[in-house]
């Protein structure tokens, strides 16, 4: 994950990365305008990134003989590979001078500028080195041309390149500066993706691995309740012969214990249907036969079921149907399964003389309303459904038990096993029916103040 | 550390590391403001617009030694807000020696403590032995009120394995004492792993001389902290 060398010290090594060229240009042609004196900048390899002269009088016309022309191109060659450490001023033949500054950035050089040619103010006369270039050479034109060239004091050159090289650093340095700033932006970017990356892999690893482990529980679960049942189912059988008196007459005794090793019996299996009802439900396994239901009717049968039950603890069970109610479709034996847990619970959980009330009306829920809520208006659509509810006069449960209570095995208070009865699965299969049949559960409860347990199932689809 | 035979060019490269808000910038401000400008170049500051780091500040220094090798330090901070800790490893990568900014006041001992370990962790991250990186530690903002005591941290320095500093980095107090220990135990550790006397004809102890006057600390700066 390592990055380039530059932006790891964050390091220019050529000037054209970071310097914005048109900015060096601008620059250049300004100073130009103002001093008349020519200026070009070069990389550290001799690239020309800006350039702002004009041809002089004196360049044209040594240009014109031959003698001129090799000079001036061989001069021209000199000045353009010098890459001097300090500032040089290197000089024409014509008596001009070119002055060369490295440019520097943080302890490199990076490139050079040369100002010139420019004519050195304190030089009086036509040098001789220039009269010699041609033996055509006109003393009085090159003396002419050259009186167009700018004079510079040697005092003003320096000052002219000091300004020149403070501000092209700063040029460098606002270049550098925005190339770093964005250098890092993207690297950062990548580097916080690369870790996201590397802790999502690793959180799907362990969710891969708690899903198979999962997969294992529900797999073990449904094998030993498959095997648990077997031979209970011989024990019931057994102990209900015994108890017709197949095996000869028992006496009241010998009667009491074989009514006990079935009564316990029945618990078992009980609680093993249930095992084996939720690891299908947790596999899917569960196949649903919907057919339509006469809700009224279902719910007079489960409170009729129990009412025996009810009325060894002096509860009474009251069903209350509430006008028309929507067609619905749903598996009759999981909806009565439904329904009896929830009342039987209620039951469970009434107090001596207390009432719990079955009851069932129409409703209209939001078919998707689920999410965030956004744009609800439009996504949700009403659809109609039937609401079953079951309500006790119990102890209530509180607020932040209501979402645990639908796990498995999850009982409010651990105790209420011994003092009820009761697998703990009741709920979770209640939820899992439910939402096998496309519908939804919820409780309503506060502590103290009862119990009622409502669920929806959606009418269904005209066929 | 970055090596340049040819151009007789060594980069060194120094990260201030520390909790947020505790003073790494105004570090390197401070040495801004204390060293020649031929030696300190331009500050460099990567900020948002409420002036906190965004990415880094660098502050380079151009030191050149006595048998004309060029040394280069580069003086980095990382951004201290805990949500750029992406940043912090990146700008950490490559650096040859850390100083660790703590903050002195009392109620800043939990988010110093916090920001070694991340130090630590980013190390490893990037494949150095945390236990390996050249590192001085400084208590900075002593001029505040309810800090922890001299005699506190003078006790805990004793104990620990790291030269540790006492600054007022906003007075420039402390500052360079700092940085001339961090650059002495990174030279010592740069010269025992890469052979640079051998390699460069670079001698230590005129080097760090040298140093020092350009950085403009005469006396020797181990602080009486160190062990």
């Amino acid at each position: 994950m390592s990055e380039a060398p530059d932006l790891m010290h964050a390091d220019v090594s050529r000037l054209e990365d970071i310097v914005d060229k048109s900015a060096l240009a601008e620059v250049c042609r300004s100073f130009f305008e103002l001093f008349s004196i020519p200026i070009r900048v070069f990389s550290r390899d001799g690239a020309l990134l800006a350039d702002a002269h004009e041809t002089r009088a004196i360049c044209t016309y040594v240009n014109t003989l031959s003698g001129g022309r090799l000079a001036c191109s061989a001069l021209v060659g000199e000045v353009k590979n010098l890459d001097p450490e300090g500032t040089v001023e290197h000089p024409c033949f014509t008596g001009a001078i070119y002055r060369v500054v490295p440019i520097q950035y943080q302890g490199r050089r990076l490139g050079r500028f040369v100002v010139g040619p420019y004519f050195p103010a304190e030089l009086r006369r036509v040098p001789g080195s220039l009269l010699v270039i041609d033996d055509g050479i006109d003393g009085e034109k090159a003396r002419r041309a050259l009186g167009e060239m700018p004079r510079v004091r040697e005092e003003t050159a320096k000052r002219l390149s000091d300004h020149l090289t403070r501000i092209l650093d700063l040029i460098i340095f606002s270049g550098h500066r925005s190339f770093l700033t964005s250098e890092m932006h993207v690297a950062s970017v990548r580097e916080s993706f690369r870790a996201l990356a590397e802790k999502n892999a690793a959180l799907q690893e362990a969710y891969d691995k708690l899903r198979e482990l999962d997969r294992l529980k529900s797999n073990f679960l449904a094998t030993v309740s498959h095997e648990l049942r077997t031979p209970l189912t011989s024990i019931i059988g057994y102990s209900d012969m015994l108890a017709t008196g197949i095996a000869g007459e028992l006496n009241e005794e010998q009667a009491e214990f074989v009514d006990t090793i079935r009564g316990k019996g029945d618990h078992l299996l009980a609680l093993i249907s249930s095992l084996l009802d939720l690891g299908k439900l947790e596999q899917g396994k569960l196949s649903l036969s919907l057919v339509h239901i006469d809700v009224p009717a279902l719910i007079e049968e489960v409170a009729k079921t129990l009412a025996p039950a009810a009325a060894k603890r002096e509860v009474q069970i009251r069903t209350s149907v509430d006008g028309s109610l929507p067609i619905v479709k749903a598996d009759p034996v999981r909806l009565r399964q439904v329904l009896f847990n929830l009342t039987e619970n209620a039951v469970k959980f009434s107090p001596r003389l207390g009432t719990v009330t079955l009851s069932v009306r129409g409703t209209e829920v939001d078919a998707d309303g689920e999410g965030d809520g956004m744009g609800l208006v439009l996504l949700a659509a009403p659809k109609n459904a039937l609401e079953l509810s079951v309500s006790d006069q119990g102890p209530g449960i509180a607020a932040e038990e209501h979402a645990k209570i639908f796990d498995a095995f999850y009982q409010v208070d651990g105790s209420s096993t011994r003092e009820h009865g009761g697998t703990g699965l009741g709920l979770s299969i209640v939820k899992r029916l439910v939402d096998a049949h496309g519908g939804s559960v919820w409780v309503e409860s506060e502590v103290g103040k009862g119990t009622t347990f409502r669920f929806t199932i959606l009418e269904a689809d005209e066929d | 550390m970055q090596l340049d035979f040819k151009a007789r060019e060594l980069t060194i490269k120094l990260v201030y590391y520390g909790p947020a808000l505790s003073g790494k910038t105004t570090n390197l401000q401070s040495i801004h403001q204390l060293v020649a400008g031929d030696v300190a170049g331009r500050l460099m500051t990567l900020e948002t617009k409420d002036d906190r780091t965004l990415f880094f500040d660098l502050l380079p220094l151009t030191l050149s030694s006595e048998k004309g090798l060029q040394v280069r330090v580069k003086l980095f901070t990382v951004p201290g807000q805990v949500i750029h800790n992406a940043t912090r490893r990146l700008v950490l990568q490559g650096a040859d020696g850390v100083a660790f900014i703590a903050d002195s006041q009392r109620s800043e001992t939990k988010s110093n403590a916090s920001s070694f370990v991340n130090l630590r962790q980013n190390l490893a991250e990037n494949g150095i032995d945390p236990a390996a990186m050249p590192l001085v530690i400084q208590f900075n903002k002593r001029d505040l009120p309810e800090i922890r005591t001299d005699a506190e941290i003078d006790a805990l320095a004793a104990r620990g394995k790291e030269p540790v500093f006492k600054a007022s980095a906003i007075r420039g107090v402390g500052v360079l004492e700092t940085l001339l220990g961090l650059m002495e135990n990174t030279w010592r550790h740069l010269e025992a792993t890469h052979q640079l006397e051998e390699k460069f004809g670079v001698r230590t102890e005129p080097l760090l001389a040298e140093m020092r006057t350009h950085l403009g600390v005469k006396t020797d700066p181990a602080p009486e902290a160190r062990r």
